[in-house]
């Protein structure tokens, strides 16, 4: 069986290297890329099972990205995960809206990911992903939401 | 948030927290590849060698543990902090030896990067 692939997409070295390390230890397959553009491009042709995508990502908005994600009928939806510094209430409705399960503001440590990412992967009873929904929150919710 | 970037590059007490928590947690991170490589490694090795490698094993698990818990520590500060006073973060940039560290944290900061990354030969031990 092949390790789930995933995609972190953020401009910060030390928060793409420190995820990538996670991951891989973890068991997945971690891609990584530095900008927007890299980001759409790694998706189209890697198709990773969850996309970590940061809000301030370089060359393209994030929003704008997932816009283009959602409208491209030629694949399945990609889980999303948006991490950022700030992440306003109307940012994380509009986020929903968008495909992303999962909002997480940062800092947040590698495990606080893994515990996301192993969640959103967790095969549901009838045969796809687990819906977060009316999740409730974590203990630790001040930076984390689940959408 | 990155206060200015002149020649003296200055940030805040929260940015400078949070910068310092995402390398803490990235040397932990590292430390807990290690620890899975040095823990295959232990199948493999001769009975005589294993108890030592175990020491190693747990004495890489303990610097884990260490450097998160200090991640987690710089990561409550940044959160916590209220004041806005910038900290003029150049001079203790400068003293850090290890060159891709040095730059990852000075772009962080929202400075120029010098062009040093993490290859083969980063960390190169001179023995002589």
């Amino acid at each position: 069986m092949t390790a789930p692939r995933i995609l972190i997409a953020d401009s910060d070295r030390a928060v793409s290297e420190m995820l990538q390390i996670r991951l891989e230890v973890a068991g997945y397959h971690p891609l990584s890329a530095r900008s927007g553009v890299g980001a759409l491009e790694v998706i189209r042709n890697m198709r990773p099972a969850v996309f970590v995508l940061d809000r301030g990502i370089p060359e393209m908005d994030a929003f704008d990205l997932l816009t283009i994600l959602q409208k491209d009928r030629s694949r399945p939806p990609c889980p999303t995960v948006l991490i950022g510094k700030r992440l306003g209430i109307e940012e994380i409705k509009r986020a929903a809206t968008l495909g992303v399960r999962t909002c997480m503001v940062k800092p947040f440590s590698g495990a606080d990911l893994l515990e996301r990412v192993a969640k959103i992967l967790k095969p549901a009873p009838h045969g796809g992903c687990v819906s977060h929904g009316l999740a409730p929150p974590p203990a630790r919710a001040s930076t984390e939401f689940f959408i | 948030m990155v206060l200015s970037v002149t020649a003296e590059l200055q940030s805040d007490v929260a940015t400078t927290y949070d910068v310092l928590s995402w390398e803490l947690e990235l040397a932990g991170a590292r430390c807990i590849f290690l620890d899975t490589l040095i823990g295959k490694l232990l199948t493999t090795v001769a009975p005589e060698h294993r108890e030592q490698l175990l020491e190693g094993v747990q004495a890489v698990d303990l610097l884990s543990q260490h450097l998160t818990g200090l991640s987690t520590f710089a990561r409550q500060l940044s959160q916590t902090v209220v004041a806005q006073e910038p900290v003029g973060v150049s001079a203790a940039l400068k003293s850090i030896t290890l060159g891709a560290l040095a730059d990852r944290m000075t772009t962080s900061f929202g400075g120029v990067e010098a062009g040093f990354n993490d290859g083969d030969d980063a960390g190169d031990l001179d023995l002589f």
